[in-house]
């Protein structure tokens, strides 16, 4: 018990110029100092815990001691904590004392003024959402709850599976269950009428942006995912629907509060349905809503790749292979040739177009075009056409001016692309193309 | 160190040269002859008590004093444990008033080695049920401590009470009066001097309810502090009106009026507006449900004088009719719904955030800081503006410093009308600020030790304060001296409470006792015991039936306030102190937080004997979520999980716990909506 002894008393008085102290004044003094300290330190606790601290500081021994009546202790008013160093004299017990650094004024005065303390701000987030934590960067992870609760007691179900702790019905409920608040899934009936809503435009650009915006959707993910991709397996004759889901993946894949990318397989078939589908929407093919919907799907898909296609390795070249089966069967319709063409351009860029499109393009344009002038074979040589223009881009350091553009290289031209393509990158007048276009880099 | 105590009495005078045993022979003699047979007689006896040295045989335990304590302590101990399981309980709690006397007995005749040996050797009995008191016991050393320390003072000068039943009483009499000389004197003196043993009839139990559980006192148990004349715990309690406070008449028709024109607006709109929710019914049927009209459990309206009403108050109680209409429905069988909490974490506070308050409208934060300054967060993120127009900067600020303590600001409170705010602190003085202005209006002087707590009433005009000295206080806003002084905790008063009729403050106090005070007449009328630690947090449920507190022991209890009991006690959050607690609207809910940095919510009505929030009704119940119906009666089966072990487990009332992310809570609230509202500083 006595942390405070009577050698120690004796040590205090001889540095303060009492030699001899007679033991049992020593002593009581000791018993004394002791019954004080408790006595500062029982205060300056009561201090601490309305300060809702949990450890101890100066400025609580100071109010401590102002409630007592003392005179505080000055010269520990300390905004950083104290450091206490430690130094063991012999045998004896280890002697701690407070490290306190010599300053030099010199320096202190010149030194410049320390930066200004931040502002208390504060930030809001769910915790909770009817009694489900939902998993936001905001709130630890399962795992670090887990760390938590092990000083906590135990007890109480992980917020995952936050149920009625009933001992009855423990055994029977599956051991995952995937629990939707009410609130939730008011909100995913509201926000799935609101976007197939053809009439209200409004209401659809609310819910689409609050699926772009909102944290909390994390739950309700997997819903989304699956009712995207039973809407467009339902829904190839409604361009609208069908653009609509796009615009719902899009603004899933935009909300950063989102960890979606488990869920990207899932969402791959929806948009390559889009992209490469047979017949989209009712009209005939020449529907050119049919193509800007594939347009879409087509920068969608590229945004996917882009996001994800560093984690998953495999993502890109299944899509490539995808994409150039389709281009290169000459019994697809005009629409899947399209889709295909400006999906190989997305997933894999200028290196796909040109190792993978332009050595094809002419046995493509061939095969499958065959002079035919509608609109629908236009729109694939415009393709074809815009997607051998991202081969120029490389050249553009080396620009020939327009004297080079002999006829020479046409013929090449011709002979690497087919007439019609080559009679549209010739319309375009870029010599920097039609060189790319001739002499490949590489060597093909 | 060595024993400071007297050397063992050796007190036998009679020892003189050569053998004192034939000197006794001798002088038996000389006196038989003589013919003093009384006298004979009476050396004899004495004589019987010296050994054949002369010297005194140490019989009696009142010779050895600084060794009684403990051979009574231990004699007690020993009986105890042997005794049948049946009794065992009760008498343990005995054990702990002759602990502390005994030791407080050693300290004050001067034994020191003896009494911290005592301590040593016992006090880890006692550890889990009154750490909090050995702890601030184990400094005294010194016979002038005993003068001088609080809590001594408290032990010699109040008489601690222990509950026994009858059969249990009459076997520990027994029990000592048999075995005077082994120690059972020690203890009568206690029991007759320092303890209060209260008899109850009946049979011994084994504590069915929480009371056999280690680590829990008993109800009533412990000291009961001054106990003033009105108190009186044997007889009957003082009677209280628990219900609403009436609404004034006048307001009444106006807010119907202005509710009937606000329905009005609404059916119009809703007829050209396709996107509004489906109302649930009309304002006025809803202000028809929760109106509070006067019933004969109602206080009277003229004994709480409150300021006329204005607009503001009409506007009020339009909105809380409107919040009540749109709150979520905390309802459902077997447990109720979880609720939404929405966490408000503050950032670089470095630890100097004390409290936290949320404005009734949730539009408004106000944090008091170790640094003497309040300050005024915008919760939606709109600009503060003030009234005066000289002050505004070009940029309307966001939050709002206000300053003018100078100590740390320990409690603040928002005003129900949202234009004040009352803020206490060390430096003695609670102030009142406008929140109109931005800018201190009153200092409220009074107290004379630092201010813990401050809490505005629920009409506000009237506010209570709890203070360091021993002492909570009740304010009007335009008076600058209190009004009422409520006295009677021995310790620090750490937190205070209004229940919702205004009638009644709570005080949780650093003695481990809860208070419950009349207003008009400034009296104690209900004392709460059984917490082990100061009691921290406080909240009255809507209904004003039942009171909920928590502690630095980490357990909450519910209290019955109509008859004084305490109805459960819910265990869960880690050994650290609770902060705060909240009531939902329905009263079905209770939310926690606390400095083990989690927010828990717990069944209030589990266990507690009253019918769950909606209980099944004859079809067996809807079932929720898995779809489970529950038999009834399982309820009270699970009540103790609870069985050995040191750790914690949670009762089974507890319902959730959300962790934060290294950020302790300071403060829960339910908005009228039933959503929670939680502020918690984050401690990098």
């Amino acid at each position: 018990m006595a942390l405070w002894n009577a050698d120690t008393v004796k040590d205090v008085s001889e540095s303060v110029g009492i030699p001899s102290l007679s033991d049992e004044v020593a002593k009581n003094l000791a018993m004394d100092v002791e019954y004080r300290l408790h006595q500062v330190l029982q205060e300056a606790l009561k201090f601490m815990r309305h300060s809702k601290r949990t450890t101890l500081a100066t400025t609580d021994i100071s109010n401590a001691l102002r409630v007592l009546d003392v005179e505080p202790l000055y010269g520990y008013e300390s905004t950083r904590p104290l450091k206490f160093g430690e130094a063991s004299l012999g045998q004896a017990q280890p002697i701690y004392y407070v490290e306190d650094d010599e300053v030099d004024f010199e320096k202190l005065i010149n030194a410049p003024l320390p930066k200004v303390p931040r502002e208390v701000t504060f930030t809001a987030h769910w915790l909770a959402i009817e009694g489900v934590q939902p998993a936001t960067p905001m709130n630890p992870t399962p795992s670090e709850s887990a760390r938590q609760s092990e000083t906590t007691p135990k007890g109480a179900p992980p917020p995952a599976s936050t149920t009625v702790p009933t001992t009855a019905d423990v055994s029977v409920r599956p051991l995952v269950k995937h629990i939707l608040s009410k609130e939730l899934q008011l909100y995913f009936d509201r926000v799935c009428s609101a976007v197939t809503d053809e009439s209200n435009d409004a209401l659809r650009a609310a819910a689409l942006a609050s699926l772009r915006n909102d944290p909390g959707l994390h739950q309700l993910l997997p819903y989304f995912v699956q009712w995207i991709s039973e809407k467009v397996t339902h829904g190839l004759k409604h361009l609208f629907i069908l653009s609509v889901m796009l615009q719902v993946t899009h603004a899933l894949l935009e909300n950063s509060n989102l960890f979606i990318e488990p869920y990207v397989a899932a969402l791959i078939p929806p948009i390559l349905t889009c992209l490469i589908g047979k017949r989209l929407g009712s009209g005939g093919g020449g529907d050119a809503a049919a193509y800007e919907l594939r347009d879409l799907a087509a920068s969608l898909l590229k945004a996917v790749c882009k996001r994800f296609g560093d984690s998953s390795h495999t993502l890109k070249p299944r899509l490539t292979r995808t994409c150039l089966k389709h281009f290169l069967d000459p019994a697809r319709p005009y629409g899947t040739h399209y889709g295909a063409i400006m999906g190989l351009a997305a997933v894999g860029g200028r290196e796909a177009v040109r190792v993978l499109v332009l050595p094809n393009v002419r046995l493509f344009v061939e095969g499958v075009v065959k002079g035919d002038g509608g609109s629908e074979a236009e729109r694939v040589v415009g393709a074809v056409v815009s997607v051998l223009r991202l081969l120029e881009e490389e050249e553009v350091a080396g620009v020939k001016p327009e004297g080079e553009m002999e006829e020479s290289m046409r013929e090449k031209l011709v002979e690497r692309v087919g007439e019609t393509v080559a009679e549209e990158v010739w319309r375009v007048g870029r010599p920097g193309l039609v060189k790319a276009i001739v002499e490949p880099v590489g060597g093909l | 160190m060595a024993s400071q105590g007297p050397p063992p009495a050796s007190g036998g005078g009679t020892a003189a040269a050569g053998s004192p045993q034939a000197l006794n022979q001798i002088v038996i003699e000389y006196l038989s002859k003589k013919g003093y047979s009384k006298t004979e007689a009476m050396l004899r006896v004495e004589s019987a008590h010296t050994d054949h040295e002369g010297r005194p045989i140490l019989s009696s335990l009142d010779d050895q004093p600084e060794l009684k304590y403990e051979k009574s302590y231990s004699h007690l101990k020993h009986w105890i444990d042997n005794s049948l399981d049946l009794y065992k309980p009760e008498l343990r709690r005995l054990l702990y008033p002759v602990f502390v006397h005994s030791f407080l007995e050693l300290v004050k005749s001067g034994y020191v080695v003896p009494s911290q040996t005592f301590y040593k050797e016992h006090a880890h009995e006692h550890e889990s049920t009154h750490g909090h008191d050995l702890k601030n016991l184990k400094a005294l050393s010194l016979p002038q401590h005993i003068e001088d320390d609080q809590l001594a003072k408290l032990y010699r000068e109040n008489k601690y009470r222990v509950i026994l039943s009858k059969t249990t009483f009459t076997l520990l009499m027994h029990f000592l009066e048999e075995t005077k000389d082994a120690g059972g004197s020690v203890i009568l003196r206690f029991i007759n001097q320092r303890i209060d043993i209260k008899t109850i009839s009946g049979r011994p139990t084994m504590f069915s309810t929480a009371g056999d559980d280690e680590g829990m006192l008993g109800e009533e148990e412990g000291i009961q502090g001054h106990t003033s004349g009105h108190l009186n715990r044997g007889g009957v309690l003082p009677s209280i009106k628990l219900g609403h406070l009436p609404m004034d008449k006048e307001l009444m028709s106006d807010v119907e009026e202005e509710l009937r024109e606000e329905d009005a607006r609404m059916k119009d709109s809703t007829r050209n507006e396709e996107l509004g929710v489906s109302t649930g019914g009309t304002l006025i049927e809803e202000f028809q449900k929760i109106k509070r009209e006067e019933s004969e459990d109602s206080p009277m309206r003229d004994t709480i004088p409150l300021p006329p009403y204005t607009g503001v108050d009409v506007e009020r109680e339009v909105r809380l009719v409107k919040e009540s209409r749109d709150k979520v429905r905390l309802a459902g069988v077997p447990a109720p719904a979880l609720p939404s909490v929405c966490m408000y974490t503050f950032h670089n506070t470095h630890d100097g955030l004390n409290c936290v308050d949320f404005s009734e409208d949730s539009t408004l934060a106000a944090g008091g800081f170790a640094e003497s300054y309040v300050r005024i967060f915008s919760l939606k993120g709109a600009a503060l503006p003030s009234i005066i127009p000289a002050e505004n900067l070009p940029s309307i600020p966001k939050t709002r410093r206000l300053i003018g303590h100078s100590g740390p600001v320990y409690g603040v409170s928002f005003s129900p009308d949202n234009k004040y705010l009352l803020s206490c602190s060390e430096d003695k003085s609670a102030r009142l600020w406008s929140l109109d202005t931005f800018t201190g209006l009153v200092v409220y002087k009074g107290h004379d030790n630092p201010i813990w707590d401050i809490k505005f009433g629920p009409f506000g005009h009237y506010f209570a304060t709890a203070s360091h000295d021993h002492t909570a206080r009740l304010w009007s806003c335009d008076h600058i001296y209190p009004l009422r002084i409520f006295a009677g905790h021995l310790n620090d008063v750490d937190t205070v409470e209004f229940h919702p009729n205004s009638a009644y403050v709570f005080t949780g106090s650093s003695d481990k006792t809860i208070r419950m005070w009349d207003i008009q007449t400034g009296n104690s009328v209900r004392l709460f015991t059984g917490h082990t630690a100061p009691v921290t947090a406080l909240a009255v449920s809507p209904d004003g039936k039942w009171l909920a507190s928590a502690g630095e022991d980490s357990v909450i209890n519910m209290w019955d306030l109509a008859s004084g009991k305490r109805l459960k006690t819910m265990r869960g959050h880690g050994k650290t102190s609770i902060y705060s607690l909240s009531f939902s609207v329905e009263g079905n809910v209770l939310v926690s937080g606390g400095a083990d940095m989690t927010v828990r919510t717990w069944d209030v009505a589990y266990g507690t004997g009253a019918p769950t929030a909606d209980a099944p009704e004859g079809t067996g119940g809807v079932s929720v979520g898995d779809g489970t119906t529950k038999v009834d009666g399982v309820t009270n089966g699970a009540g103790k999980i609870r069985k050995g072990g040191k750790d914690v487990v949670a009762t089974p009332d507890h319902l959730s716990v959300f962790y934060t992310k290294k950020a302790p809570v300071y403060k829960v609230q339910f908005t009228r909506k039933n959503m929670v509202l939680a502020a918690s500083g984050f401690l990098p």
